[in-house]
């Protein structure tokens, strides 16, 4: 389970996250929705301790993250399809990172055929194409197993069936169980894969609701999203004339 | 086991540094920098009148390492600054969150790959350039005599002391051509100020990295003036443990 109390962010003078608390459950898929800026990608990384929050804490089965003895073994995160040096390649990149949890190295060749990179491992990742990226973003989530998954965004970049790919592994890890926290700001994609969502715009919480719910009370999903973040967007454009 | 320590961390960074090509080039071209130094000063004084001494051949066969500290120095800078421009940091802080513990694993396995090498290099720069001036009147500089020994060994761990400064600059930098800039600007720039003093200059060039090497690391007696070999290189060890401990304190307060 994660937990968020009052977590609260700011760059400057800007608000990046306003004391958000939010508590996502295991066995479902909890879609964290938001437009862009809203916050997103900020609380991700303050979950996984690479940004400080100015106030509050994220909580993970009740500890920090820094906290845990064996962070890649309890929490497995796809922060963006970048966070690899390009002149390495993918099975080089999951050995360094396995070896600093003490995860085997079958366990990454395992990681390799479950993301579909197994012929392209010896490749150098900076020659990968976007969705091979995410391919091996995920590899690194997977790698340790863990009973929490974190991910950013992970559709973008990937062609219909990777896509598709993407959603019944994340509905096959949270029926297993686990705590299943995936960011989009795609409503449509998010219908087809969540159960549960969290909608934050300007860094607030603006719902916590579920699917059903949420298309309830208007015409279509996207409808309810946008009247949900309305007053929270900060960059609209306007139609053509 | 109850949780990741120094131990799991050496490892990865063990296999991240060699298991990109930068790692392999910049290790190649410092023992060959050096090499074709020592060969191209022995080479050069063959025939030179007068005859050189053993002790002339042996400071400017070492000269390579002018270009050496440069390459190993960009080692030690991109092994952190390559993680941040690529966003790889944010993959490592992920699986090692405790900062400072990556910052230690980093030091410790390009201090060990850097002073391999260095030493690696700074023996071939020594070999060389005997071999150069074989079969001249040049007298030989045996390894056996122990002021010619200290002052390659000496040689080769100044080189592995650059790479942690490089570390360390790295660290409080983050980014690579800043960095490298930094890092390049400490090792020349001191010693251009240096020689404005003229005279007096000695007074602030003994501490000055460049001045070091070639005056009182690299030679069988220091300059006058200088600090002896040793003191050198241990003046050069406490200029990385000042910079990867400036590194190591922004480090914990950063945003990755």
């Amino acid at each position: 389970m994660i937990e968020l109390r009052e977590l609260t962010k700011r760059y400057g003078d800007r608000v990046a996250v306003d004391g958000l608390s939010v508590r996502v459950q295991p066995g479902v898929v909890t879609g964290f929705l938001g437009p862009n800026g809203s916050g997103k990608s900020t609380t991700m990384r303050m979950i996984l301790g690479l940004d400080a929050p100015d106030r509050g804490e994220a909580l993970i089965g009740g500890v920090r993250y820094r906290d845990l003895n064996w962070p890649l073994k309890a929490v497995g995160a796809l922060l963006d399809a970048g966070a690899f040096h390009p002149g390495r390649s993918a099975r080089a990149h999951l050995t360094a990172l396995a070896a600093s949890n003490d995860i085997p190295g079958s366990r990454v060749e395992q990681a390799l055929r479950l993301v579909g990179l197994s012929d392209a491992a010896t490749r150098r990742a900076g020659t990968y194409s976007l969705g091979m990226r995410q391919r091996l973003g995920v590899a690194v989530a997977l790698l340790g197993d863990p009973g929490v998954l974190l991910l950013d965004e992970p559709v973008n970049g990937l062609d219909p069936e990777g896509i598709r790919w993407i959603r019944d592994l994340l509905r096959g890890l949270a029926a297993e169980g686990r705590t299943v926290f995936v960011s989009s700001h795609l409503i449509a994609e998010m219908a087809l894969t969540a159960d549960r969502l969290v909608v934050i715009g300007r860094g607030r919480l603006l719902a916590e609701t579920t699917v059903a719910e949420l298309a309830a009370d208007d015409d279509s999903l996207e409808d309810a999203f946008l009247r949900l973040t309305s007053q929270a967007t900060d960059h609209r454009g306007v139609g053509a004339s | 086991m109850n949780g990741y320590g120094f131990r799991h961390a050496a490892r990865m960074e063990r296999i991240k540094l060699s298991s990109v090509r930068s790692t392999w080039w910049l290790a190649t071209a410092a023992v060959v920098s050096m090499a074709a130094a020592g060969a191209g000063v022995g080479l050069g004084y063959r025939s030179h009148t007068p005859v050189a001494t053993a002790a002339q051949i042996l400071n400017n066969s070492l000269g390579g390492a002018i270009v050496a500290q440069l390459l190993l120095g960009a080692l030690g800078v991109l092994m952190v600054t390559g993680e941040y421009g690529t966003g790889m940091i944010r993959s490592t802080f992920a699986a090692v969150p405790r900062r400072r513990v990556v910052l230690a694993a980093k030091v410790a396995v390009c201090g060990g790959a850097a002073l391999t090498v260095g030493l690696v290099a700074s023996f071939a720069g020594y070999l060389s350039g005997q071999l150069a001036i074989r079969g001249t009147a040049i007298p030989a500089a045996s390894l056996g005599d122990p002021a010619i020994l200290r002052a390659v060994v000496l040689t080769g761990v100044y080189l592995g002391a650059t790479a942690l400064i490089g570390v360390g600059i790295g660290t409080i930098v983050r980014h690579s051509g800043a960095a490298i800039g930094t890092l390049f600007g400490l090792m020349f720039v001191p010693m251009i100020v240096a020689g404005l003093f003229g005279e007096d200059g000695i007074q602030v060039g003994r501490f000055v990295p460049l001045l070091m090497l070639l005056n009182s690391i690299a030679v069988t007696s220091p300059v006058p003036g200088l600090f002896s070999g040793w003191i050198s290189t241990l003046l050069m060890c406490g200029y990385a443990a000042v910079a990867i401990l400036c590194g190591g304190v922004l480090l914990r307060h950063r945003d990755a």
